[in-house]
């Protein structure tokens, strides 16, 4: 569905990603974990066209071209098809969550207004905030706006959900309400790439587990084989730090 | 006090305040509209960045911050007829006053712009929003409200600014008080008067801009 080849990324003279190959197929659940610097944001970004890669071929469905030579309007048709969930959840302040989610629907893709109320009250529902659906951002906790980011962004149906580090800037009790909803989307079908430290996530609800360090792909590997049998030291090494870190 | 002095006060107040309606509001609320219309021009070119308009509104910044409001009026009261442009004097404290006013108010709007986070535009992009829905809905309202308390602090300073086109002959609230100060050889007490009309009208506009930002504000408490 989703497929990069040959990606390099850098800020300024600091390359940051070094040759990534990375697909995604539809219906995947796909966990990129690494330490941070590793260039995961990175990725994501330069996927979304937030960052202006340095080299690299992006295909997504039967559209493939040079990810440097894509021309706005070209941008503009591969997002709409595209869900971005942001660290820090960047909802619409001057926004009620209702009309967060209908933003997308009315304004960008010129929904009968009457449509995307009921589309809105459904994905609402499906994360849990038909409640808060009144509430501004800041009247609003951090789980509970990262779960109307969410729903902003699976309204309009996305090819493909990218998610950067939903939960880490959630205490753990907020962190198991945002990826309760993860898991019942993965469930529904929805095809996300989902960056996190997370490891019971990516254990149990990822279908591949993609190890990135330093700008680079390490081992992309399912996700039994990644946690039972990692074939680098590298990933090895990982494993066991943040295996650590729990215990 | 003598009973002269409190005559002298209760007869200029209803003068004063004629002023003040007529001539010192109207004064200053063109010069508001004239340099908001401005100064958000001047601003949206900066922040979009647009060739040679962008740089042509930085050096009007510069100019016009860097060089006095009554040095400004002098050159366009006193100084165009020279050339041939002849303005009357209400006019000419208009042009002058917003010329000066923009060019700082449009430093207020732009710095409220590029405070708005940069992760507001991104997820603009990212729901599907182009450039200029993104500008109208999102990222100028939050900025408004961010700009709001001082441009509204430049309303304020602006009525009693206007105060200063009493230098170029305009006959608004303080040039009055001045003239009736002559007349009674009271000058302490007439312009402790117009500062005391001067201060009840910033009083309400203080008022005003309470009620506006409660207004603005878009955490009010909903009830349960
Ligand atoms: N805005 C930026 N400017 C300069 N360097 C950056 C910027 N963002 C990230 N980097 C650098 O890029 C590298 C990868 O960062 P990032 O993609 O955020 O990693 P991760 O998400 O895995 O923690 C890091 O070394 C970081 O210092
Ligand atoms: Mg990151």
């Amino acid at each position: 569905m989703l497929e990069v080849k040959n990606l390099r990324c850098s800020y300024g003279t600091n390359q940051v990603l070094k040759d990534i190959n990375f697909r995604v197929d539809k219906g995947e659940v796909i966990a990129i974990v690494g330490s941070s610097g590793s260039g995961k944001t990175t990725l994501l970004r330069s996927i979304s066209f937030l960052h202006k890669a340095d080299g690299g071929t992006i295909r997504f469905l039967d559209f493939e071209k040079d990810i440097t030579r894509l021309k706005g309007s070209e941008i503009r048709r591969l997002r709409m098809r595209l869900g971005y969930v942001f660290q820090n959840f960047n909802l619409f302040r001057n926004m009620t969550v209702r009309q967060n989610v209908m933003e997308g629907l009315v304004t960008a893709r010129h929904m009968d207004r009457a449509e995307a109320e009921k589309i809105t009250d459904a994905v609402l529902e499906k994360v849990d905030m038909l409640e808060r659906a009144d509430y501004y951002p800041d009247q609003l906790s951090g789980g509970q706006q990262q779960r109307a980011a969410i729903a902003r962004s699976i309204a309009f149906r996305p090819d493909v959900l990218l998610l950067d580090e939903p939960t880490s800037s959630l205490d753990p009790e907020l962190t198991r309400e945002v990826l309760n909803i993860l898991t019942q989307l993965a469930a529904d079908g929805i095809t996300m790439v989902v960056v996190t430290h997370e490891m019971g996530f990516a254990r149990n609800v990822a279908n591949r587990v993609i190890f990135m360090e330093g700008g680079v792909v390490v081992e992309d590997a399912p996700a039994a084989e990644f946690f039972n049998h990692p074939k680098q030291e590298a990933t090895k090494r990982f494993l066991r730090t943040v295996t650590d870190d729990c215990g | 006090m003598s009973e002269r002095l409190w005559e002298i006060l209760a007869s200029s107040l209803p003068n004063l305040l004629l002023y003040c309606v007529k001539v010192t509001i109207p004064l200053t609320a063109c010069i508001y509209a004239l340099s908001l219309v401005l100064a958000f021009l001047l601003a949206l070119v900066q922040v979009l960045n647009i060739r040679f308009l962008s740089g042509a509104a930085r050096i009007y910044v510069w100019i016009f911050r860097g060089t006095p409001l009554i040095v400004q009026m002098y050159i366009i009261f006193f100084g165009l007829p020279s050339v041939g442009i002849t303005l009357n004097a209400f006019p000419s404290a208009v042009i002058a006053f917003s010329l000066n006013y923009a060019a700082y108010m449009s430093e207020t709007i732009r710095a409220s712009i590029q405070a708005v986070p940069v992760g507001q535009t991104e997820a603009g992009y990212m729901i599907g929003l182009n450039y200029f829905q993104i500008m109208t809905r999102i990222v100028l309202p939050q900025a408004a409200k961010i700009a709001f308390p001082t441009l509204f602090g430049s309303l304020i300073g602006l009525t009693k600014d206007s105060s200063l086109a009493a230098s170029i002959t305009v006959v608004e609230m303080f040039k009055a008080a001045q003239q009736i100060a002559a007349r009674t050889f009271e000058p302490l007490a007439l312009y402790c008067e117009a500062a005391l009309i001067y201060l009840m009208l910033n009083t309400a506009l203080t008022l005003l801009q309470r009620y506006l930002e409660k207004r603005l504000s878009w955490k009010q408490p909903l009830t349960e």
